[in-house]
């Protein structure tokens, strides 16, 4: 949800702190703000408004928090009386999952291009400006959370709000055709679908050559709204808003909001009686609060204050009723934080841990043995690797593979019954990178589907080129005669071997490089009058060589006095290297 | 089609047989060559009677030809490399040493300053059911949070791959009786395309505390401690109210700027903090599903995400590079 910055000053005049302080507070009381930038003069801030505060989703919810926040005065805008007429608006409901809906009609509609402001309001919020109407509902979803819409009454005489039993098609405003399906909340003339819950339609659009219009601001229920969204595809503003908990009792005070708008800069009449379908009124149901509970959670003292009811809970005795406005606010627990959040979590000290007497040990045995083989590997020359438990391919017998259903990366459907698998790709992309001679090992889980259980493993894999070597360290790190050797690889499964009653690891730091392009290998002759101390050479030449791109250097071969150097070079291209070597060994 | 699977069977025989690795590039150039069998096949699809199953045909056989190769490359290098002559060990280098993986350090870092605070460790299944992965975290079935988390399902929408180690608490909740304190880093899945900074893998570090009095103030102190373990005495954290279904209170926590202090930066995106994780006092719903008792029980519940905090430390700018062969230690270091 992105705000503009002078825009919630009019919401709260009494605002006096900068927009950056703002932010960082917005961010303390739970509602992160990831984005903060200037566009066209204003300061805009993008709020990470979390699943549990669709009130949030307009100014008006986040004024209301700012002004119990900073104890200032919430300023409502400028709200007209509306004088309704007597004629009845042609709208009959008949799905139950309109939880409450608010609609009117309204003539002599002088549409136009939006004014300036208007134009630029809802670009700083993302939204393409359609004409004055239409971009007035969008500005009262923006302000009050909740979507309106309005119909073209000249094309659609009357409106039904159903569950989709017998439509195929819907062609939305930008003219996509959406393919309906079965209860999809719809909203019909009774020949044909003019809108979604949360999407308008082309065949009951509003122009600029619109003169009578039916308006309605409407709150369903979100698990209906979701699963349309979802199904059909289809994500809007509105949709983000009405696929949660909205407040009913809000509709009233957005709704004139949005008829006293339209009537100053439309310059219509409103031709129609107030239409209030509100079938189940569920009022906030009181919790019973404990006033020590907060300073319990804490840990600290809290204060008593008025928050719950600078917040609008009607408070009686240890009853507290939150406002409607709350749906979040259901347990005491809710209370809680409510009070702790504008007290302020970053007022908690934070020099005292949780007791760490340790209380009885109930790691799982495996992870101890885990960690030792970790430690045993290292100590034979071993690199850790981690690898995508994913693959391209199923082993034999391929009934027994699990596979996912809906991944993005369904080039790699199946999950690995062998550690072999994940340890075969590892190898061919060191091989890319001209990397050899690696000793390295995995230990992850392994999968398969037996009697339509799925089975997870544990499992040790190792590569060595040198098999011999590998079957050694293998039956050097477990004592098991059910060591899988295949070529250069080996597969032990750990969860039946006998595993260690408890195991400290060492702490080990070591570096790790991320490879960007392939190793480059190349020898040097260099002849001597004496035998050489090997070591002595391998210090010096290393010595003499940038190490951000020296990755190994060993003695090849030793013939009489004259010793082969062999230097791996990475992090640079070959001529690079070969100019380096060709320095390094006096090669000229 | 016939001839397709005639020309399989052909050729997995050839490589079968293949004992060296002359005779298998051999194979390779008369199978997969410009001027080999499938090159041939490929160029005369468009004559076949449907040549788009019959191209998927082919492609499909390709693929399968190039991975037996592939593995069968293995096992001939190392029937190659036991032959004297060929073999072409090095007569003197510095000792090779072994290496853990980044994750694998940060996670026994983590591990250590748990232990020390008396937490043990815990572990449970990848392969994970909608009951553990939402609903016993309080997100039932339709709730608007479960959008936050993207599934890959195994079977929808009973099985999946874990989203969140969360799953792991939802276990160790039902299974161990209280007071008990563990940590359990694991890795986690979500349905996200694959890119440099993004990945479908991922890792996170959770941990709860449930004994009769817990409180915030115990959960701040404890990744303070964590913090400075990790980072020094002269690290900054924020803690902030944060939505997660699973606690209430709940509460979010940054760290300043590693690049910044605090002035803001690209890497801040100007905020002058990072977003570290999530925690906050275990939602009574929660306790109540796994049978304790919310009266008596009370405890604190962390995540953190490992891969950026890793990425961070050990200078890895793609985050492909965690799971992945290019990924690589220097043999002579540590």
């Amino acid at each position: 949800m992105k705000i503009i910055y002078s825009h919630l000053k009019t919401w709260l005049p009494d605002l006096a702190i900068d927009a950056k302080k703002l932010r960082d507070d917005l961010t303390l009381i739970g509602h992160f703000s990831s984005g903060y930038e200037e566009i066209d003069s204003e300061i805009i801030l993008d709020l990470e408004i979390r699943q549990n505060r669709a009130d949030c989703l307009g100014y008006y919810g986040i004024a209301r928090d700012l002004a119990v926040f900073y104890k200032i005065n919430l300023v409502l805008p400028q709200i007209n009386t509306i004088n309704y007429s007597n004629t009845p608006v042609p709208i009959t409901i008949s799905s139950p999952d309109v939880h409450r809906i608010q609609a009117t009609s309204i003539s002599n509609i002088k549409n136009s291009l939006p004014p300036d402001w208007l134009i630029r309001f809802l670009k700083l919020h993302d939204i393409n400006s359609i004409n004055t109407l239409v971009d007035l509902t969008n500005f009262i979803m923006l302000e009050w959370g909740i979507p309106c819409h309005a119909f073209d009454t000249n094309k659609s005489t009357k409106l039904i709000w159903e569950n989709n039993q017998r439509y195929s098609e819907f062609i939305s405003l930008d003219g996509t055709k959406i393919k309906l399906q079965p209860q999809n909340l719809v909203i019909s003339d009774g020949k044909e679908v003019l809108s979604l819950s949360f999407i308008g339609g082309q065949n009951s659009g509003i122009n600029l050559d619109t003169t009578d219009s039916i308006l309605e601001m409407a709150v369903y229920n979100r698990s209906r709204v979701r699963n349309d969204s979802r199904s059909l595809k289809t994500i809007t503003e509105a949709s983000i808003r009405l696929d949660k908990e909205l407040d009913t009792e809000t509709i009233p005070l957005a709704f004139s909001h949005l008829i006293s708008l339209i009537l100053k800069h439309c310059h219509a009449i409103v031709s129609g009686k107030l239409l209030d379908v509100y079938p189940v009124k569920i009022p906030p149901l009181p919790i019973a609060f404990d006033s020590q509970k907060p300073s319990l959670y804490a840990g600290i003292d809290i204060p008593q204050n008025d928050t719950l009811k600078r917040l609008g809970c009607t408070i009686k005795n240890n009853l507290i009723t939150p406002p409607s406005l709350r749906k979040d606010l259901t347990i005491e627990e809710d209370l809680i934080e409510e009070i702790l959040r504008f007290y302020g979590y970053n007022k908690i000290p934070t020099d005292q841990p949780v007791d760490p007497t340790p209380l009885p040990d109930i790691t799982p045995p495996i992870l101890y043995l885990i960690e030792k083989l970790k430690d045993d590997l290292v100590a034979l020359g071993y690199d850790e690797v981690r690898s995508w438990p994913l693959v391209r391919h199923c082993e034999e017998p391929c009934d027994a593979a699990i596979s996912t259903q809906n991944s993005i990366n369904s080039d790699y459907p199946y999950l690995r019954q062998s550690i072999i698998q994940s340890l075969q790709n590892q190898y061919f992309q060191y091989e890319k990178y001209k990397l050899i001679n690696q000793k390295f090992y995995e230990i992850g889980k392994i999968f398969s589907l037996e009697n339509g259980q799925y089975i997870e493993k544990y499992a040790l894999g190792m590569y060595n080129s040198d098999s011999e070597e590998l079957s050694r360290d293998a039956r050097s790190c477990v004592s098991t005669d059910k060591i899988k050797l295949d070529g250069s690889f080996a597969q032990i499964i750990l969860d039946d071997l006998p595993k260690p009653d408890k195991y400290i690891p060492q702490i080990i730091n070591n570096t790790a490089i991320e490879l960007t392009s392939q190793i480059i290998t190349l020898d040097a002759n260099v002849s001597y009058d004496s035998p050489q101390d090997s070591t002595k050479l391998i210090e010096k030449y290393t010595s003499l060589i940038d190490p951000s791109i020296l990755w190994s250097i060993e003695i090849a071969d030793i013939y009489q006095n004259r010793y082969t150097f062999r230097v791996s070079y990475y992090n640079c291209d070959a001529l690079t290297a070969k100019k380096v070597h060709l320095n390094t060994f006096n090669l000229n | 089609m016939d001839n397709l699977s005639k020309i399989q069977s052909e050729s997995k025989t050839k490589i079968k047989t293949a004992t060296t690795s002359a005779e298998l590039e051999k194979v390779h150039i008369e199978l997969l060559g410009r001027h080999g069998l499938l090159h041939k096949l490929f160029s005369d699809i468009k004559n076949q009677p449907d040549p788009k199953a019959y191209g998927q045909q082919l492609n499909r056989l390709k693929n399968e030809i190039e991975e037996l190769i592939n593995k069968k490359s293995l096992s001939v290098e190392t029937h190659d490399r036991a032959s004297p002559q060929k073999n072409n060990k090095t007569v003197f280098s510095l000792p090779k040493l072994g290496h853990l993986h980044p994750i694998t350090i940060t996670e026994r870092q983590l591990n250590e300053l748990f232990r020390k605070l008396g937490f043990s460790l815990y572990d449970g299944p990848e392969i994970e059911t909608d009951e553990y992965c939402f609903q016993r975290l309080n997100v039932p079935i339709d709730h608007p949070s479960r959008e936050m988390q993207d599934s890959i399902y195994i079977h929808e929408p009973e099985h999946l791959l874990r989203t969140q180690t969360s799953s792991i608490e939802a276990r160790l909740l039902t299974q161990e009786k209280p007071p008990f304190k563990a940590a359990f880093p694991g890795r986690t899945y979500r349905n996200e395309k694959v890119t440099k900074s993004n990945h479908f893998i991922f890792h996170q570090y959770q941990g709860v505390a449930v004994d009769k009095n817990i409180t915030l103030k115990d959960a701040i102190g404890t990744f303070n401690t964590l913090f400075k373990g990790l980072y020094g005495n002269d690290v900054h954290a924020r803690y902030r109210c944060k939505y997660y279904p699973e606690v209430e209170p709940g509460m979010g926590f940054d760290l300043e700027c590693f690049s910044c202090h605090g002035a803001g930066c690209s890497i801040c995106k100007g905020a002058g903090w990072i977003e570290m994780g999530g925690a906050g006092i275990i939602h009574p719903k929660v306790l109540t599903m796994a049978g304790i008792d919310p009266k008596i029980w009370r405890g604190f519940a962390f995540a953190l995400g490992l891969d950026r905090w890793v990425m961070a430390k050990f200078n890895i700018k793609d985050i492909r590079t965690l799971l992945g062969g290019n990924l690589a230690y220097k043999p002579n270091e540590p």
